[in-house]
């Protein structure tokens, strides 16, 4: 099957556009954005590029969500805290859920610890799962929008659907 | 000319509807007290992403929008001119305010002394890129940047130091800074 029914989740919650940088957990989804209309899925460098690149498309009137690996949030701490916390921008994250003991090391650290740093900075988050994903889309989008912040959508593998 | 002369300049020369984003430190508080506008969104952190939320601007609005940049935040956000210069948003106009040190910080040596930063705009895709020396004409500069199609960069070399007092604090909250562009674009 191609396409992505939580893309199309999300697109139905309110999303208007897709910024991020892809992880091969995500890769359902990101083969989706990348058939989005131009301008609606932007490839980024780096995360944090994402982050404020939604920041601004927020203060322009659209919701864009912010796609990427987990690893990717060590980079957008300062985006976050800085932008999206302290102007209290609303930003509706996926953000993939690597790091279990059977990963690879490199996604071991900040990977095991995505929740902690998430509740350190008071950032609700939700692990999403393989079948419920319209009303994952909606609690995302509306968490983000009711509360002005951020909030994530934790996506392993099994719930790239 | 002075980095508060150059923000005056390019500000006297937007039209009442063009969105400007000022990058964070004296960059903000220079263009608040030079003009306040609606349209305009003032960064008090997150240094080195002024272009990437303008992009995020430029790809959700028809009206032009402007990125005030410095020569140190362009560096620490070095992706965004890959990101601009290949998504080649039209509308989009980059002006770096290039005083060759950490200003706001002591004066300490930045790179962009050894880096050509319209260079670098250009390899990456800008359809217009250009510096503007000290001893140039900077308002023959503007207009040229503010009249090619974009993106356009201009790297604007302006004096190290301000002679005149430095521009205070924004007397607004991140979020009422937040909210008065989103209300003047209608967004809220």
């Amino acid at each position: 099957m191609s396409g992505s029914l939580r893309l199309a989740a999300l697109e139905h919650a309110g999303v208007d556009l897709v910024a991020g940088v892809p992880c091969s957990y995500l890769m359902r989804f990101f083969a989706a954005c990348e058939g989005l209309p131009p301008g609606r899925y932007i490839a980024a460098p780096r995360e944090d590029h994402a982050v404020a690149v939604c920041a601004g498309a927020w203060l322009g009137g659209r919701l864009a969500l912010a796609a990427m690996q987990n690893s990717g949030l060590g980079y957008c701490l300062e985006v976050l805290t800085s932008l999206h916390l302290m102007y209290r921008m609303p930003l509706p994250m996926l953000v993939s859920d690597r790091g279990e003991p059977t990963d690879y090391e490199e996604h071991r650290i900040l990977g095991q610890r995505t929740r902690q740093v998430l509740d350190l900075f008071g950032i609700p988050w939700r692990v999403a799962t393989a079948g419920d994903q319209e009303a994952e889309a909606s609690w995302l989008v509306r968490t983000a929008q009711d509360g002005r912040q951020p909030a994530v959508l934790l996506v392993g593998k099994e719930a790239d659907v | 000319m002075t980095r508060a002369e150059a923000v005056a300049l390019v500000l006297s020369r937007l039209a009442p509807g063009d969105i400007v984003v000022a990058a964070d430190g004296a960059i903000s508080r220079e263009a608040y007290r030079s003009a306040d506008r609606a349209r305009s969104f003032y960064m008090l952190g997150s240094m080195g992403h002024v272009a990437s939320i303008a992009l995020g601007l430029a790809l959700t609005r028809s009206e032009r929008v402007v990125a005030l940049d410095g020569d140190g935040n362009l560096l620490m956000g070095f992706g965004n001119l890959a990101l601009i210069g290949g998504l080649r948003p039209v509308k989009l106009y980059h002006l770096v305010l290039d005083n060759q040190v950490y200003a706001t910080t002591g004066g300490q040596a930045c790179l962009s002394r050894q880096v050509d930063l319209a260079a670098a705009a250009a390899g990456c895709g800008y359809p217009w890129a250009r510096r503007c020396g000290l001893d140039e004409d900077a308002g023959a500069a503007v207009d040229a940047w503010l009249g090619a199609a974009g993106p356009a960069l201009l790297d604007l070399i302006v004096a190290p130091l301000d002679p005149g007092p430095v521009a205070k604090r924004i007397p607004m909250t991140p979020e009422e800074m937040a909210l008065q562009v989103r209300r003047a674009l209608g967004a809220s």
